[in-house]
């Protein structure tokens, strides 16, 4: 249990993890509670499946420590199949086994020694959560890809885990099953408890599904989101030190001003939206027209061309209250502490 | 041409005529080469798939070995089996030279590599996420050997498949370590080679018939497996 009384189901302490000799990733600590939701936002190559490979004990952190319920993962094989097997993972392309798609849900069972007598009941149950009733016969191979990664879902809820890993489970999946596919993950999560932990570089998607979102960025978990994410240098001035996009200056704090990054980030929740401009301590302000509106249920996001592309997040109500759409000309504005090195 | 003409008529003849010394030498030469498959795929298989998944010490010029002894002559194997079945070599007291088991041995020697290389290059064309996938669901050792068997098993069947078609096309060994004795260790091949050579070519040609049979169903088998694979 941590300090609030949520179980920790899994935990990393210290992690990092080099390929040939690369720094891939960065973990200081990262803990999983029980029955949430986690979603690993990041672009290619962030990191992100390293990181369930590992959480998921199908590969071996170059240093750190993994704690699964308090207890730590040792290095013997036995106790970290035991472990194992009450995890599941999918993979962004899912495999399918040269069989029947009933041969496929039940390969977990099988690795744990269920008799084929009691599989038949626990496939039919987990074909059922994914939609995919009445499919137990045929071929996995002719399956088309949204319809893989469903039986991929299936095969790994079959095991009944503690903890689903899915490793970007809409990205090979044309747009009908995307939607199909984010309620079964939720519902996956609301009906049986099931911890899960996705990745995604669809950040939307990470919050329309997910409890808690990490950023990860070069193997490295970042204090904000991947939008408003801009490469640049930081340069000092009278003023203060700012970050040159090359499009347009950006103040940030002076702590940062000795700083090597060639990275920032900015939170589209810290950035205000005005018709006008106004007087603030705000020290970035830029004018700029709405270029596109995403409804995220409750929220909008507004994607803003300012010199440098902003996405900016309010609420419908105030979207509503200001009038607002594709072409609106906006001023965004927003403190130099809300601006993140990387 | 009249001559090729009357052997191919005599050829026919005693195909349909049953000719039991014919039927004997197809029925023997199939049990010879398919026991020695059968032996053959039992340790090539193994050896292949060790091979194949395992990094260790020596591996890459175990598998140089491995590749150079599927183009082994057949006759060298015969001279080297030889060399320890007959009377007065090691293997002597065993009394195995012009036996039915001895052209076994040289056949299954034959396969062996054969069958061990193409199961090294079918487990290693199984997708990496297969075993990924299997290890993520918590496949232990024996069931993660059994799984990428299983989703090579068509290249491991065509494997087999090439195998045998080595050990019933061979005519080196199995005359030197046989004998070609008449109904005991006489097969498709060395039958051939005796008959052609006593001038009995219609004989030989009904032979020949039977063994293009053999090579054929293997191919279209192995054909068949080749696309069921993929």
């Amino acid at each position: 249990m941590n300090e609030i009384g949520e179980m920790v189901q899994l935990e990393l302490r210290n992690v990092t993890h080099r390929y040939n000799g690369k720094m891939v990733l960065d973990i200081p600590h990262l803990s999983i509670q029980r029955g949430k939701i986690y979603g690993v936002v990041g672009p290619n190559g962030s990191g992100k499946t390293t990181l369930l490979s590992i959480m998921n004990l199908l590969i071996r952190p170059t240093r750190g420590q993994l704690f699964f319920e308090g207890k730590p993962i040792h290095n013997e094989d036995d106790s970290r199949l035991e472990i194992q097997r009450s995890m599941a993972m999918t993979l962004q392309t899912p495999y399918l086994f040269n069989t029947t798609v009933e041969g496929n849900v039940a390969y977990g069972l099988r690795a744990r020694g269920i008799p084929r007598r009691n599989r038949a009941a626990v496939i039919e149950d987990a074909l059922h959560q994914v939609g995919l009733r009445g499919l137990t016969n045929r071929r996995a191979r002719e399956l088309s890809g949204g319809e893989a990664q469903l039986v991929a879902i299936a095969r790994a809820l079959a095991v009944d885990p503690k903890i689903l890993f899915l490793d970007e489970p809409t990205a090979n999946v044309d747009l009908r099953h995307i939607g199909q596919l984010e309620e079964i993950v939720s519902a996956i999560n609301a009906d049986r408890g099931t911890t899960i932990v996705l990745t995604t570089h669809n950040l939307p998607q990470a919050y329309r599904l997910a409890h808690h979102v990490f950023p990860l960025f070069e193997g490295r978990m970042v204090p904000s989101t991947m939008h408003n994410l801009f490469g640049g240098t930081i340069k000092a001035s009278a003023d203060g030190p700012y970050f040159d996009t090359g499009k347009i200056q950006i103040w940030i704090p002076q702590e940062f001003s000795s700083s090597p990054s060639n990275y920032i980030s900015v939170n589209p929740e810290d950035i205000i939206v005005s018709k006008e401009p106004f007087a603030s301590s705000a020290r970035n302000r830029y004018e700029g027209t709405i270029t596109q509106v995403v409804d995220q249920k409750g929220r909008v996001d507004l994607v803003v061309n300012a010199g440098e592309t902003f996405r900016v997040q309010i609420t419908e109500h105030s979207f509503r209250r200001m009038g607002l759409n594709v072409g609106s000309r906006i001023y965004v504005t927003f403190k130099a502490t809300s601006v993140h090195l990387l | 041409m009249e001559y090729l003409i009357e052997a191919f008529g005599d050829s026919i003849e005693l195909i349909f005529s049953f000719d039991r010394e014919i039927y004997g030498i197809v029925g023997r030469s199939l049990v010879f080469s398919l026991t020695a498959t059968f032996l053959a795929a039992l340790f090539g298989v193994p050896i292949g798939f060790l091979v194949g998944t395992k990094r260790f010490r020596g591996r890459s010029g175990l598998l140089t070995v491995m590749n150079t002894l599927m183009a082994l002559p057949t006759v060298v194997v015969g001279l080297l089996a030889y060399g320890f079945f007959s009377r007065r070599a090691p293997l002597g007291f065993l009394d195995l030279l012009f036996s039915p088991t001895a052209v076994i041995i040289g056949e299954f020697i034959l396969s062996l590599p054969i069958i061990a290389n193409l199961t090294v290059s079918a487990v290693q064309a199984v997708d990496s996420r297969a075993i990924l996938t299997a290890k993520s669901l918590g496949a232990g050792r024996a069931l993660m050997t059994w799984t990428i068997l299983m989703e090579a098993r068509f290249s491991l069947l065509a494997a087999i498949i090439a195998g045998f078609g080595r050990a019933v096309s061979e005519v080196g060994s199995a005359m030197m370590l046989g004998g070609n004795i008449r109904f005991y260790t006489r097969t498709m091949t060395t039958a051939i080679a005796l008959e052609t050579s006593k001038g009995e070519f219609g004989f030989g040609l009904a032979l020949g018939f039977f063994l293009l049979l053999v090579v054929f169903s293997i191919n279209i088998l192995f054909h068949f497996l080749q696309v069921r694979g993929r």
